[in-house]
């Protein structure tokens, strides 16, 4: 049988696990620990430091933890405001969006949000669609791999105007008032240090990306207005007639040939599917 | 599934590429289980070349196993996780730690949070090992917490919680020496009692790092960052645990500014060099 021993402080009233645990939690979600309101004073010896230092290691070490999750979605963002900035403000945005899961996967979508509102970075304007892309760069570098499709059978369909397209389950896509691709491109490791992003507050046209995984490399590739249009459709699933006028209506010259081709040679385009009842 | 022996290192992003291409002379590799949870992402496209040449062990950091809450579905939820990410990876050991994140279904906090030592708390501990061993179905290590304070009602001490736990539910221990010797600094035990109190052939693995350390409050406290060399202290604590223990697999850890692999193979040949002293073996 396993030993046991006296509390520390016998004196004091004894608190279930669970309800430790939910106080535990509470104090450290709380935001700005202060010794008056610790849920969990009387339960933790403070003779050596006060619960609040005790408490603010944990608190501490789980948004060094949370953050360095953030460093990994969000690398360029890191590079633009600094090392030592990303992490104040990160520790603001944990505040705000604790972790509710242990799958870091799926946490940090609303940093997005969190930048465009953040005050000390507000004037960054083209900040929030950078998170946007390393976002959807990070969903891209998760998903499945896309099934085998026999391109050969393309030929038998009956109508192909018809046929529902299957884009890969890596396909992002992300549009952008600003040149946020050539951010993106020129804060990568291996960039040129003489590269340079011509930039002015309004470009003339919308940025359209596509973002899709080849092998163990995640693409980031601009395309057309058309283009965009078409991949959307048919991540709607939507049949390639409606596709192709959608497409044709964002850009007067859009050639779908040549821009299907492209994708499936990239394997964007992963299958298609007839429609029965059509 | 390939049996696992010597010292090893933690897998990281930053070494990927070398472990492909220059593959590295490391006996066996240990990886964080959350950071591949997506069998088809990118890094786990990497591991499955990478593990096609080094035995893997999967060390996971969310389970929870401190968790008192009686419905916990986020707990539930991580373990399914986990559950299909070792039928890929099929590592050669499974580990997690005494401690707890998820309270109540609803609250998470990523982070080892420490354990009441209690009769009531070690029969929860006990029936969430149970649970992980009965879906995963197999043996799982559990390692022992760096802490930071005490709870005043605890009532039993941390070495007697893990000896026990060993026995009533079968898991091994792997025991981390550098969160040993950073709990010893800070609650002001003896590390070498802590060693003497574990059963021998329960611990299955050891764990290496460094530490920081902090003042609060005027008070140095040591907090296990895994950002820095092992320090003496704990090289010394080794050579100990060894002699105690004798040649149980060993890891080198490494999570926080990660450096050049060289470094990390250095602190592994130092690991080597200790066992070969103690044992008195020739170093490979």
């Amino acid at each position: 049988m396993i030993k046991s021993t006296q509390p520390t402080n016998p004196l004091s009233q004894v608190t279930t696990l669970a309800e430790l645990q939910r106080n535990f939690i509470s104090d450290c979600l709380s935001g700005k620990l202060k010794q008056d309101n610790i849920l969990l004073a009387k339960d933790i010896d403070s003779s050596v430091i006060s619960a609040q230092g005790l408490m603010g290691i944990y608190q501490n070490s789980a948004i060094a933890n949370i953050t360095q999750s953030l460093i990994l979605t969000y690398p360029v963002i890191e590079k633009l405001v600094g090392e030592e900035f990303f992490s104040a403000m990160c520790r603001q945005f944990i505040y705000t969006a604790w972790p509710k899961s242990g799958n870091m996967d799926d946490y940090g979508l609303e940093f997005a949000d969190f930048l465009a509102e953040f005050e000390h970075v507000k004037h960054l304007i083209y900040l929030k669609d950078v998170a946007r892309l390393e976002w959807a760069f990070h969903q891209s570098s998760l998903a499945d791999d896309a099934s085998i499709t026999d391109w050969s059978t393309l030929a038998q369909a009956s109508d192909v105007l018809q046929l529902t397209f299957l884009v890969t389950p890596s396909l992002s896509l992300v549009s952008s008032t600003f040149p946020i691709d050539q951010i993106w491109h020129l804060n990568q490791d291996n960039t040129s240090p003489d590269m340079e992003v011509e930039f002015a507050d309004e470009q003339d046209s919308d940025t359209f990306i596509v973002l899709f995984r080849q092998q163990l490399k995640t693409v980031v590739l601009p395309i057309t207005a058309g283009e965009f249009a078409l991949l959307q459709a048919f991540e709607h699933r939507e049949t390639f007639e409606k596709a192709i006028i959608v497409a044709s209506q964002k850009q007067t010259n859009f050639s779908v040939d040549e821009s299907l081709k492209k994708f499936i040679e990239l394997g964007i385009i992963s299958g298609f599917v007839e429609n029965i009842d059509t | 599934m390939q049996k696992i022996k010597g010292v090893g290192l933690g897998l990281r992003h930053r070494h990927f590429q070398e472990f492909i291409e220059d593959k590295p002379d490391v006996p066996w590799l240990e990886v964080h289980t959350e950071n591949f949870f997506s069998q088809h992402s990118t890094s786990s496209k990497y591991l499955a070349k990478i593990s096609q040449n080094y035995p893997i062990s999967a060390h996971c950091v969310g389970l929870s196993i401190g968790s008192a809450a009686v419905a916990c579905p986020v707990r539930e939820q991580h373990l399914q996780h986990i559950k299909k990410t070792v039928d890929w990876l099929q590592p050669s050991m499974i580990s997690d730690h005494l401690s707890w994140s998820a309270s109540d279904g609803v609250h998470y906090l990523p982070d080892l949070l420490p354990i009441l030592y209690t009769e009531e708390a070690f029969n929860i501990v006990s029936k969430n090992i149970n649970r992980v061993q009965d879906v995963l179905q197999r043996q799982i290590l559990i390692e022992n917490p760096s802490s930071y304070l005490r709870f005043n009602d605890s009532t039993i001490l941390e070495w007697d919680f893990l000896a026990e736990l060993s026995k009533v539910t079968g898991c091994g221990l792997l025991l981390d020496v550098n969160n040993i010797y950073v709990s010893a600094f800070n609650h002001g035990f003896d590390a070498l009692t802590y060693l003497e109190c574990l059963p021998v052939a329960a611990v299955k693995e050891m764990h290496l790092a460094g530490y920081s350390i902090d003042i609060i409050e005027n008070k140095e406290v040591y907090i296990d960052t895994h950002g820095q060399k092992v320090y003496d202290g704990v090289w010394q604590l080794y050579e100990k645990a060894i002699q105690r223990f004798g040649e149980v697999p060993t890891l080198i850890e490494w999570d926080t500014d990660v450096p050049e692999l060289s470094v990390l193979l250095a602190e592994k040949y130092k690991a080597e060099a200790i066992i070969a002293k103690v044992l008195n073996k020739q170093v490979a």
